[in-house]
């Protein structure tokens, strides 16, 4: 067994690697493969704009327009605000395209077995730490944009600076609002990253396993895989869509008292989300 | 040696480092991601959704407006099926009364031929009876006289003899006197 994996050579490393350098930039697997994602997501939104545009329906233009109407209701079931709903709505709907197709670029045949100096060529872009953690970080500063938009810049650091000798409990609330918001950056980069990563290994790993057999047991998991980004492309997307709308939520808490702005954003929801 | 082992030893082809070396996290790598896919958010704005945005507000535009003219249309129908109740209800009210006033006169008709027939029936019974008696007189007359004409040929036979007037008047004194 032990010989049958050495020859086998597996290959599992955490980080990207660096396939060659530009100007000494490093040049990893997951930027190759996150370009022919962006590709992608370019060539089907632009194809599908095009033939909405023209007037030329096919299923596959259907498709992907009832994909994009379910995430804008989605967003306007989570902000009934739709000023505000609009002006997230092309992050939002990005992150949720870019994400599902890079997270379903890691089950297309070649994952581990195309190299390049030793080096795997396809590696998807969702399973790089460093892109989601610049999806993450993203949210999190759109997030504050918006906060900042609508309570100004006093209001929303007011949301976490209180004075502890007046309000206590609220300065005690406030600085764990900061935490909360650092681990929700941190938990959207590391749920996407983990799953992806753990997505590619297990596929990696059953097809090592199986030997021969890898073709009977591989699409059971690759479905499986499909299945797991589109969850993990909608969690991230309707994450971001959330934070958002938590923002305006304090917003209008403190104004209105009451939450009828976002019926849908409750801290039960959030949890089971996350 | 088991598989968790052989994985473990693979694993520990990773770069060696702090953590961020280990986990790939380059700061520059990172700066350009975000970079790039605020771009990518920034094409799409400007070029796909706005296209994509329309559609979707017109068709659900046709939708409410589809809706809105099913609802009127449902209306409509609604109204209409309103007012060929109330055009039923008033025919069978009209057909009721037009029935009752049929009936009613039919009754009077019938009444009124009943009074007649009555009337005409008494004035024949009445005229019956006038005849009736009329013919009883004169039965009676004629008997009367068959009677008479009788009882004088009777009496002339038992007599026998032609009773000259003064005989007829000594039998006839002669008769009162026997009765008185």
């Amino acid at each position: 067994m032990n010989n049958l994996f050495a020859a086998l050579d597996l290959h599992i490393s955490i980080a990207s690697e660096e396939m060659f350098k530009i100007l000494g930039f490093p040049i990893t697997n997951a930027m190759v493969t996150g370009v022919l994602g962006t590709a992608i997501t370019v060539w089907i939104l632009a194809y599908v704009s095009i033939s909405v545009k023209k007037g030329k329906y096919n299923r596959f233009v259907g498709l992907i327009q009832w994909v994009f109407e379910g995430l804008l209701n989605s967003i306007k079931d989570v902000i009934p605000n739709r000023e505000l709903a609009r002006k997230i709505t092309p992050l939002a709907v990005t992150m949720f395209f870019f994400v599902l197709i890079n997270y379903w670029l890691s089950v297309i045949p070649g994952l581990d077995t195309i190299r390049i100096n030793g080096v795997p060529l396809l590696r998807s872009l969702a399973s790089d730490l460093p892109f989601t953690l610049s999806l993450a970080i993203i949210t999190v500063v759109a997030v504050q944009i918006y906060a900042i938009k609508h309570l100004g810049v006093f209001g929303n650091i007011g949301r976490y600076l209180r004075n502890p000798f007046k309000d206590p409990l609220g300065a005690f609330e406030g600085a764990l609002d900061i935490i909360g918001e650092v681990s929700r950056g941190t938990s959207l980069a590391l749920r996407l990253f983990g799953n992806a990563f753990a997505g590619e290994v297990l596929l990696i790993v059953i097809a090592v396993l199986t030997g021969f057999f890898a073709t009977i047991a591989l699409p059971i998991f690759m479905a499986f895989e499909l299945l797991i980004g589109f969850i993990q492309a909608y969690v991230f997307f309707i994450l971001t869509v959330i934070f958002t709308a938590l923002a305006q939520e304090n917003h209008t808490k403190d104004t209105h008292d009451s939450s009828e702005h976002s019926p849908a954003v409750t801290p039960k929801a959030i949890k089971q989300l996350e | 040696m088991n598989i968790l082992t052989q994985f473990a030893e693979t694993v520990t082809d990773a770069p060696k480092g702090d953590i961020f070396t280990t986990l790939g996290i380059d700061w520059q790598t990172l700066v350009l991601q975000i970079v790039a896919f605020l771009l990518l958010v920034w094409l799409l704005k400007k070029l796909v959704y706005p296209i994509l945005i329309k559609s979707v507000d017109k068709r659900q535009e046709d939708i409410e407006s589809a809706s809105k003219l099913a609802d009127e249309a449902r209306k409509q129908a609604d109204d209409t099926k309103n007012q060929i109740d109330k055009l039923l209800r008033d025919a069978k009210a009209q057909a009721n009364d037009v029935v009752q006033t049929a009936k009613q006169e039919a009754t009077a008709a019938i009444e009124l031929a009943e009074s007649k027939a009555k009337k005409h029936a008494e004035s024949i019974i009445e005229s019956a009876h006038t005849q009736l008696e009329r013919d009883v007189i004169a039965a009676k007359k004629s008997l009367r006289n068959e009677t008479i004409e009788l009882v004088a040929l009777a009496t002339e036979k038992i007599v026998k003899n032609k009773i000259d007037r003064k005989a007829d008047e000594n039998l006839i004194s002669s008769a009162i006197k026997d009765a008185s």
